[in-house]
């Protein structure tokens, strides 16, 4: 390529960037389809960009969700259930403009997640290290004594110690529990 | 003479089926496309009315697509020189003949009831109309029709019977359907 080339090359990245740079900014999209969602999470909120003009239909379906506030506006709040999983067109926006014609339906699906752990313990301090298990997997602990995924007692040493899963934002706890050995005293000799 | 009885047959042929209004004009604003709600004011000029056999004007009928609302009458017609009476704005109104007209103007003579008048313009007038509020592509044409003794039934002596509507706007409601940006989620 020579330079005219080059330049004409740059000219178009440029002007790319500016149309995806306008699209972003015109609809805000950060939210990737499907949504994730805590297990009882509250007060989620969900929002289009607004036009002042405009009105809209909001329906949560599926998931044990709730809408909570803010129907007929752009911006609203959803109360989640328990029960885990994938559901598809869970929240749906209908626009009516002044006239009152509506626009295309916008939808997004749901994963309503459900974080567990799985109990261990109690331990002695000396006790090796123990595997931690979350569900589903793939998620990250944290807590004392807890060294890549792993419970280490003799690190943690003795106590009670919250351990947290965590994973897309949402969180679960197990409580272990590091007693201490028996002390044993000298041999004696009647 | 045959010169003559063949000037007479086709001036009789002529005005059997002439025209009697001419010289029409409109404004119209703003200009369209409309969208709902949109307000839109009309000034029509009938210029001449030639009433051919003494067939004096009576009515303009104002003809609205179904996507117009809200008709409303801003400015009547004149009557220069014509009998005495006024024009009266009225959404319907059944002649003698059964001509159902309306909405529009009509000349209600107080000196012969049901004889228009002899004005022959010009008849200038104006009026005000609203696009409704549709989701749907209505139809907003607009023209004017003129009516004199023929078709009212106030003079026997027809003519001036096939004066065509005069179109003032021809066109749709522009639907503007919005465009919703995806969902977020904080």
């Amino acid at each position: 390529m020579n330079y005219k080339e080059n330049k004409q090359v740059l000219l178009a990245l440029f002007i790319t960037m500016i149309m995806m740079a306008t699209t972003v900014f015109t609809y805000g999209q950060t939210t990737i389809n499907p949504d994730t969602v805590c297990a009882n999470a509250t007060g989620e909120q969900y929002f289009v960009t607004n036009t002042p003009t405009s009105t809209y239909q909001w329906t949560i379906t599926g998931g044990g969700g709730a809408l909570q506030t803010g129907q007929g506006s752009n911006s609203i709040t959803v109360d989640w259930g328990a029960v885990s999983g994938l559901y598809p067109n869970a929240v749906e926006v209908i626009e009516s403009n002044a006239a009152g014609c509506p626009g295309a339906p916008v939808l997004i699906d749901v994963f309503v997640l459900d974080l567990s752990g799985n109990p261990i313990g109690p331990f002695c301090a000396g006790d090796p290290t123990t595997p931690l298990v979350g569900n589903p997997a793939g998620g990250t602990w944290t807590g004392t004594g807890v060294v890549a995924n792993a419970f280490q007692p003799s690190t943690a040493g003795v106590g009670n110690y919250v351990l947290t899963y965590s994973m897309a934002g949402c969180n679960t706890t197990i409580n272990v529990i590091v007693n201490n050995g028996p002390v044993t005293g000298p041999i004696q000799h009647y | 003479m045959k010169k003559l009885l063949v000037i007479l047959c086709l001036f009789f042929s002529l005005t059997a089926s002439s025209q009697c209004i001419s010289n029409q004009s409109f404004t119209i604003a703003p200009l369209g496309p409309y969208i709902p709600g949109q307000v839109v004011t009309v000034n029509y000029t009938l210029g001449n009315f030639t009433g051919i056999n003494v067939n004096w004007i009576h009515a303009f009928q104002i003809n609205l697509g179904a996507g117009w609302t809200n008709l409303t009458p801003i400015l009547a017609p004149g009557n220069p020189f014509g009998s005495t009476g006024n024009w009266l704005w009225d959404l319907q109104n059944t002649y003698p003949s059964g001509f159902n007209f309306g909405p529009g103007w009509r000349f209600v003579n107080t000196g012969n009831a049901g004889w228009g008048t002899s004005s022959s313009g010009p008849f200038t007038m104006s009026f005000q109309v609203t696009v409704g509020q549709t989701c749907t592509p209505d139809n907003l044409n607009i023209s004017i029709q003129v009516f004199d003794d023929c078709i009212t039934g106030g003079w026997s002596n027809g003519n001036c019977c096939i004066d065509p509507q005069y179109n003032i706007y021809n066109g749709v409601v522009q639907i503007i359907n919005p465009t919703t940006s995806n969902i977020n989620h904080y």
